[in-house]
């Protein structure tokens, strides 16, 4: 099955051409940008987007503007292309690229995203539970490193791939694909205005 | 056929226009219910919305023109002014949709769609012209000399006027959005019982914001029991207040520019005070004055489309490009 992922969640846009398990090409540039990277691991790949079988989109959590730019991308290319979108939580992504690491994607407002007891919460990098010598992954472990570090974790250094999502990964973890409008987002968050006292 | 996208507030649309300037199918999605617990467009809220529609929007223009992607030839959007996150839901999907079809993009300016509303059929209006464009968004005062864009002339330095009309509805106890209220109250009170000034700024721009103030100066004095009694009649003085802004500066814009013909559009066209006001004006019907995608897809008609794959790269922006 020839498919095209990407992701925009975080800063780093990521996108990937994967026939079959085998990463045909694979690219990063900022989520403004993705779209000429998807064009250029086609080209790369050499493969048309005509022939494409399957979208998969990174489902954040995230920037709330840059993960809606991926997945409105997403859904609108499986409709336009007639073919089924599948979406992956961005911290399953990273996990999968660090194996027994713990994905933290930074949430702002003091806070990061991170998986607890697997369902996506926003809490701040202190409330973590972490064992001793717990590997952290992710823009969230980059930022909070002190905070993190100062509770047992061991963060890779800044410029560690392991704290970048990688769409060939993404492409992996794609179990349901299905109708484009069926794959939401991963907010986690409210919409500010629903935060405040009525 | 063109397929227009506009997703720059708070409604998500999808159309189809034909080369002709012939509209084949007209949907928009409106989230005014969605903001009306806040009065006014949520920022967040409608970036929400307009991802979980702006498919489904598109899908359903398709079916309604009874047609497929395969008879779309040009995709057109809105790529500002507006909400940053909101374009960006749209710009996204049309350039998905184009690259994927290898289609030209078309990127439209939301004013000149405004203005772009008035070149379809049946009733297409040829330019010159001068155009008061009002709406929750934009006052602006727009020379409009051919159909590919526009010069502004004057606009607003604070509120636009539909965003007054929402204010104003808000202090007197009305709902969202607030010109249609406004105006439905107003009928039944009486426009000369208070006096509301409207700040005279040099030029051609507008200024509302002291005449909200006002308004909510007025309402506070008032003893509760009298304020029930006088609702009507402080809308309708608010609303002439209004309208008597909007006029006068297009009246002076009109000299100035020795304009023959006056054009309306955008929400406020709806006010019914405003249409009386400016009889033989060009006004386009009323589903096509507030935001839809039929009026950038007409607009897209008179531009150059960005052919594959430089559109690729194109952003948004969210304030006034020109
Ligand atoms: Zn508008």
């Amino acid at each position: 099955m020839l498919i095209l992922a990407f992701d925009t969640a975080t800063g780093v846009a990521t996108s990937a051409l994967v026939d079959d398990g085998e990463t045909l090409a694979e690219r990063s540039t900022v989520p403004a940008r993705v779209l000429e990277d998807v064009d250029a691991v086609l080209r790369q790949g050499g493969a048309q987007a005509s022939s494409l079988e399957g979208i998969v989109v990174g489902t954040g959590p995230g920037s709330f503007t840059s993960l809606r730019m991926g997945l409105s991308a997403g859904r609108a290319l499986a409709f336009a292309l007639e073919i089924p979108l599948a979406g992956v939580s961005t911290l399953d992504a990273l996990a999968a690229g660090a194996p027994g690491a713990l994905p933290v994607i930074d949430a702002r407002r003091q806070e990061v995203f991170a998986l607890v007891d697997g369902v996506p919460v926003a809490l701040a990098p202190a409330s973590l539970r972490l064992s001793p010598g717990q590997l952290c992954v992710g823009d969230g472990a980059v930022r909070y490193r002190e905070v993190l570090e100062a509770a047992g974790a061991e963060v890779p250094a800044d410029d560690s791939e392991l704290h970048v999502p990688r769409a060939s990964l993404h492409a992996g973890l794609a179990g349901d694909f299905g109708p484009a409008e069926q794959v939401e987002p991963l907010y986690v968050r409210v919409p500010d205005a629903d935060r405040r006292p009525a | 056929m063109i397929l227009g996208l506009e997703t720059s507030c708070d409604e998500t649309a999808a159309a189809l226009v034909t080369d002709d300037a012939r509209i084949v199918s007209n949907v928009v999605s409106s989230q005014a219910e969605l903001h009306a617990r806040y009065g006014g467009v949520v920022p967040e809220i409608a970036s929400r919305r307009h991802l979980e529609l702006v498919v489904p929007v598109v899908r359903e223009a398709l079916t309604e023109a009874d047609a497929s992607l395969d008879d779309v030839t040009r995709v057109a959007v809105t790529r500002g002014p507006g909400l940053i996150g909101a374009l960006l839901v749209g710009l996204s999907a049309a350039k998905a949709i184009a690259w994927a079809r290898r289609l030209p993009l078309i990127a439209v300016d939301h004013l000149h769609g405004h203005v772009a509303s008035l070149f379809l059929e049946p009733d297409a209006a040829e330019p010159p012209f001068l155009c008061l464009l009002a709406s929750g968004g934009h006052t602006l005062l727009l020379d409009v000399r051919d159909h590919s864009g526009f010069r502004v002339l004057g606009t607003t330095l604070d509120d636009a006027a539909g965003e007054a009309f929402d204010k104003g509805a808000r202090l007197l106890g009305l709902g969202y959005p607030g010109g249609a209220e406004i105006d439905r109250l107003a009928r039944e009170g009486d426009a000369e019982a208070y006096d509301f000034p409207v700040a005279r700024v040099p030029g051609l721009d507008f200024s509302f914001s002291g005449l909200k103030t006002a308004l909510l100066y007025k309402v506070r004095e008032l003893p509760p029991e009298e304020l029930a009694t006088r609702r009507a009649d402080l809308a309708a003085s608010y609303q002439r207040a209004i309208v008597t802004a909007l006029l006068g500066r297009t009246s002076e814009a009109a000299k100035q520019i020795g304009a023959e013909r006056i054009a309306v559009v955008g929400g406020v066209a709806a006010n019914s005070e405003l249409r009386v006001g400016l009889p033989g004006a060009f006004l386009a019907p009323l589903p096509l004055c507030t935001d839809n995608a039929a009026m950038i897809a007409s607009a897209g008609r008179f531009l150059e489309g960005i052919p594959y794959p430089r559109y690729l790269a194109l952003d948004a922006y969210a304030s006034l490009a020109a």
